[in-house]
């Protein structure tokens, strides 16, 4: 497909550990050179951000978007890696991807994960319920 | 929020979910809306990480009763994607009808409701009248009207017997004839294209901006339907047409769910006549899911469906993240309800088909001196059709 290899050669220089499945691509990406990567997937490509998932692994905080392409069905997911578990910190990508306001409110409450640059840190899920414990998803490990 | 604020919800005795939504509103047009959500956050994604993969499928199958085989169809492709395993011909069949039926049911779920919603409580009857033989059907097939427990990893849980085809044809048949009179009332009906045209319009730009997904996207010219742009299960063997409409109003959002449920019958008379011919099992036999990542997705009747699953080689998974296609629905509010009327917000903000369930959350007016705000959006919106009835002499 010409819209993947065209994206794997322009971003060649700042996507590592690429892990291709069927018609799935995950690979890692570096904090500094998301905002890149997302405007080439979302303006460029043309794809759609179905969500993103946040993981607590024994070495990191792992944040991995999962952007369509639906003109092909393919799944383009970016990894973002924090090692710095106890103040995770990575770059918000909703002033590019208007979608992904909701998403990212979620995993920072659930995660503890402070989104850079995002237009309003606030709860989603867990705003005026005392009951709830800070960053619930936490403390779970996963290799 | 400044503003005149209208407080609809948590609990408000309209709405169906406990939902909120503050609507500030400037004499009678809506300025600006906020949502809050969050009112049924039921930690499902945790649950399913103390669950093994089958019971995690009647876990996810729990998450809303109204689309309870989408979230469990989606899910059983994440775990399938783990190790890309494959089903059996007859098995696909089986899950493409029993999800087809679903989009039926829920689209004329809330076509009534869209009708009880502007005065039309004929529509609303009609609906749900027609609406109960297809849960008959889900009852024949799986025994169940609904939480039908049809999905399992490698295949579906039960066969359909060849010998109710004829039955569930018959019940096809009277769904087409009425939706086809539906769909002539909604082409042909003066009042309530007058009602709903060039309201609540969701632009392109903006449902691409905002990632809608489903019928919410497809009114609005994004091509966007995952049973198109990755087929699965039986869907590269059927026949069926995707139904994009250009304007994004409340009016194409109603049009492109009637000509749907006809596509999504045509789907279930195909998958019909292929089960009386397709022979086999309806289930592999599949023993182990090893470590890895798995992405799952389904066009349930509000739109994708997403689910993703992290897996360790143990019998359950580790991550299990949940997306339902009102999550992403719910915020184009932002950009259609802006410069309305108040009496086309109800309507406006029902258009998207929202589920609470799924999505967790809540409606309010506010004044914009922060007052209370007591409007009846439900009497303001059925008065609205019925001035249009006087202004064009239809009773």
């Amino acid at each position: 497909m010409a819209e993947t290899t065209g994206f794997f050669q322009d971003m060649n220089t700042v996507i590592s550990d690429l892990v291709e499945k069927r018609l799935r691509y995950y690979f890692v990406v570096k904090d500094e050179d998301l905002h890149k990567v997302v405007i080439y997937l979302f303006k460029t490509m043309g794809c759609r951000l179905s969500t993103a998932t946040a993981t607590e692994r024994y070495d990191a905080i792992e944040v991995l978007y999962h952007f369509s392409h639906d003109a092909t069905g393919t799944y383009y997911c970016p990894r973002i890696l924090m090692t710095n578990k106890d103040k995770p910190q990575m770059s918000s990508i909703t002033r590019i991807v208007k979608g992904a306001e909701w998403i990212e409110r979620e995993m920072a409450e659930m995660y503890g994960i402070d989104f850079k640059g995002h237009p309003r840190k606030e709860p989603l899920l867990t705003k005026d319920n005392s009951q709830v414990r800070v960053q619930p998803l936490r403390a779970r490990r996963i290799s | 929020m400044t503003g005149n604020n209208i407080p609809i919800g948590p609990y408000h005795p309209l709405l169906e979910e406990a939902e909120y939504f503050n609507l500030v509103i400037d004499g009678e047009t809506v300025v600006d809306i906020d949502m809050d959500i969050g009112w049924m956050h039921r930690g499902h994604e945790f649950i399913s990480e103390q669950k093994t993969f089958t019971q995690s499928i009647y876990l996810v199958e729990r998450i809303c009763g109204i689309c309870s085989t989408s979230h469990p169809i989606a899910c059983v492709h994440a775990f399938e994607d783990v190790d890309n395993i494959e089903i059996p011909e007859r098995a696909a069949y089986i899950r493409t009808l029993v999800g087809e039926l679903e989009r039926i049911h829920s689209h004329l779920l809330w076509l009534g409701l869209a009708g009880h919603f502007i005065g039309y409580d004929t529509v609303w009857m009609w609906a749900w009248k027609y609406r109960e033989p297809v849960l008959q059907m889900f009852e024949i097939i799986s025994g169940n009207r609904n939480h039908y427990g049809m999905m399992r990893i490698g295949g579906v849980a039960q066969d359909v017997d060849p010998a109710v085809i004829p039955e569930l044809n018959k019940h096809l048949d009277m769904i087409d004839k009425k939706m086809a009179m539906i769909a002539k009332v909604a082409k042909d009906d003066p009042v309530l294209r007058s009602r709903l045209k060039r309201v609540g319009v969701l632009s392109k730009q903006d449902a691409i901006d905002y990632c809608a997904v489903g019928p919410t996207a497809r009114a609005s010219d994004v091509h966007t339907d995952v049973r198109k742009d990755e087929p699965m299960d039986a869907y590269p063997w059927v026949d069926f047409d995707e139904i994009v409409l250009p304007n994004g109003d409340v009016y194409d959002k109603l049009v492109v769910r009637v000509l749907e449920t006809l596509e999504s019958t045509k789907i279930c008379r195909q998958c019909l006549e292929k089960l009386k011919t397709v022979k086999g099992p309806v289930l592999n036999n599949v023993k182990e899911i090893s470590a890895g990542e798995g992405l799952g997705r389904y066009e349930a009747p509000r739109g994708e469906v997403f689910h993703f699953v992290k897996t360790d080689g143990s019998n359950r998974p580790v991550r299990h993240k949940v997306r339902a296609p009102s999550y992403v629905n719910i915020p184009t509010f932002t950009a259609s309800c802006k410069g309305i009327p108040v009496a086309d917000a109800l309507i406006t903000l029902a258009s998207v088909d929202p589920c609470y369930c799924c999505t967790e959350r809540s409606f309010k007016l506010m004044d914009v001196n922060h007052d209370p705000c007591t409007l009846d959006i439900l009497a303001l919106s059925r008065e609205k059709t019925q001035q249009i009835r006087r202004e064009l002499h239809v009773d």
